[in-house]
């Protein structure tokens, strides 16, 4: 929309955002997180997108038919603040992330690929990474910022904006990063997002 | 000891320079703004006398709006002694009267100073930066903010600001002059004329704007640059800028959905962020930038170049 924003097409959204099983998995392993079973994609919709217009039999192609199907439920919620949500549910982490993956893929394919803002994986601490211990069952997203193809870990302590707990961020990044996540190097781009819809 | 001259700061040519060129741009756009104004039949002194009264409001209150808007508390020597000294021999050394010293408490590392000469300045610190830095890099902190005050920026970027203001307001009151076409104006059945009047203000805004981020670079590199010349000591400016960046302070507080959704009229002039103050932090000029040039006046300090 501005005059100076040189932004990239999503082309290969996989090879980062599948990082993020890898870094749940061996934390599991290690028994520091438990994912919790939801997971969301957040664009600016645009009904003048056929896609778009038509998410949810859209979507239900995309998640229920064909070979490989991952049959994850999914919810479609608008925010307050004048955008659309994906909220997907599924037990297996793997088959969570893929639908999230798929469900981006989809709208960005389908002419949406400027209105995708991020996907969004919600997670709970259960102890000690590295040396840094975290509250028991501290509630942490992990943010894939679709236009920097990076995640950043947010710590909301409150609805609104400017309410987070930034050290707690800042540490976990560090963590994540150990363990293989692709997380974003500038630490201005962690933008948070208040009032997450699941 | 030195003889009790005035202290005459040794100043970066090519930034002065651009500094001069700059302000001397910013009046000349002043100038026509104003004469196309009159031309086109607005009520100049309406517009200027609002906006004027802001920043006349904003320049005598910077340091009490800080401190109001900050949370930051003003500190006795008694309650921060090794602070206080430390700006008392800063101050000397500027041949400044002491500032106000004041603390913020918040684990967020920064600095700044405000206030329009130096009997009326404020030093403020947060206690994120008095834990993380040693003595030595915070000291190179509170002289490069003293010599925001020495060099007076607070009172050319009010000056710079005003036009920005004086434009942002405008537009914001043409928008709606041009949604509900009867606020205010006497001259307002012709349509055309105000469309026009309105791009103007749009494309004098946007300059405006480029000179005072532009401004607001160079008295930044200046600041940075008196300040190790008071010091003798640039690396260290540098060691705490790099120590800070990549930290907790740059996660913003911004929500992902704004990013965008600004549009020309939703930007809010500086002067009434409450801006008035120069922080450690600004985005203009970039760290790393700041943090390299002194690195290259830490070189040629040591080795007695100029």
């Amino acid at each position: 929309m501005g005059l100076f924003n040189g932004k990239k097409k999503p082309k290969d959204d996989w090879s980062t955002m599948s990082t993020v099983v890898k870094t749940e998995a061996k934390l599991q392993s290690l028994g520091e997180i438990t994912p919790s079973r939801r997971a969301g994609v957040i664009y600016r919709n645009n009904e003048e997108n056929a896609f778009q217009s038509n998410l949810k039999s859209e979507l239900n192609d995309v998640l229920y038919m064909g070979e490989g199907a991952t049959k994850t439920a999914f919810e479609i919620e608008d925010d307050d603040r004048g955008m659309r949500w994906v909220v997907l549910e599924d037990g297996n982490f793997g088959d969570l992330v893929s639908s999230v993956y798929t469900v981006g893929n989809a709208i960005g394919m389908n002419g949406g690929a400027d209105n995708l803002l991020a996907a969004v994986f919600e997670l709970y601490f259960t102890g000690t990474v590295e040396d840094n211990t975290y509250r028991s069952g501290l509630r942490t997203y992990w943010i894939y910022r679709y236009d920097r193809k990076a995640f950043y870990p947010f710590v909301p302590t409150g609805d609104s904006e400017g309410e987070r707990d930034r050290p707690t961020e800042a540490r976990l990044g560090q963590d994540l990063r150990k363990h293989g996540l692709a997380i974003e190097k500038s630490l201005t781009e962690w933008m948070g997002l208040w009032g997450i819809p699941f | 000891m030195t003889s009790t001259t005035t202290r005459k700061f040794h100043k970066d040519r090519g930034i002065v320079t651009r500094m001069y060129f700059t302000m001397f741009m910013l009046g000349f756009l002043y100038a026509v703004f104003a004469l196309f104004l009159m031309a086109a039949g607005m009520e100049l002194m309406f517009v200027g006398g609002i906006v004027g009264i802001m920043v006349v409001v904003q320049y005598y209150m910077s340091d009490k709006l800080i401190l109001m808007s900050t949370g930051a508390k003003t500190v006795t020597a008694e309650e921060q002694p090794t602070l206080h000294r430390m700006v008392k021999e800063l101050a000397a050394r500027y041949d400044m009267p002491m500032p106000k010293v004041a603390v913020i408490d918040t684990a967020i590392p920064n600095a700044f100073a405000t206030g329009r000469n130096p009997k009326n300045a404020l030093v403020a610190v947060t206690t994120g930066i008095q834990q993380r830095l040693n003595e030595r890099e915070l000291q190179a902190v509170i002289g490069h903010e003293l010599a925001h005050v020495a060099n007076r920026d607070m009172r050319v970027l009010a000056i710079a600001n005003f036009l920005v203001t004086v434009t942002s307001f405008l537009m914001t009151m043409l928008f709606w002059n041009m949604l509900f076409g009867g606020m205010g104006g006497r001259r307002n059945n012709n349509g055309g004329g105000v469309m026009m009047v309105y791009l103007v203000t749009m494309i004098v805004y946007f300059i405006g704007q480029l000179l005072v981020l532009a401004l607001t670079r160079y008295r930044e590199y200046g600041a940075d640059h008196t300040g190790a010349e008071i010091s003798g000591d640039p690396g260290a400016l540098a060691d705490a800028l790099e120590k800070i960046s990549g930290t907790v302070a740059n996660i913003p507080d911004k929500d992902l959905r704004k990013l965008q959704t600004a549009s020309a009229f939703l930007i809010i002039p500086a002067a009434l962020k409450g801006e008035g103050s120069m922080n450690l932090f600004s985005t203009h000029p970039p760290l790393h930038e700041r943090v390299k040039r002194l690195r290259e006046l830490e070189q040629r300090m040591r080795y007695g170049l100029r």
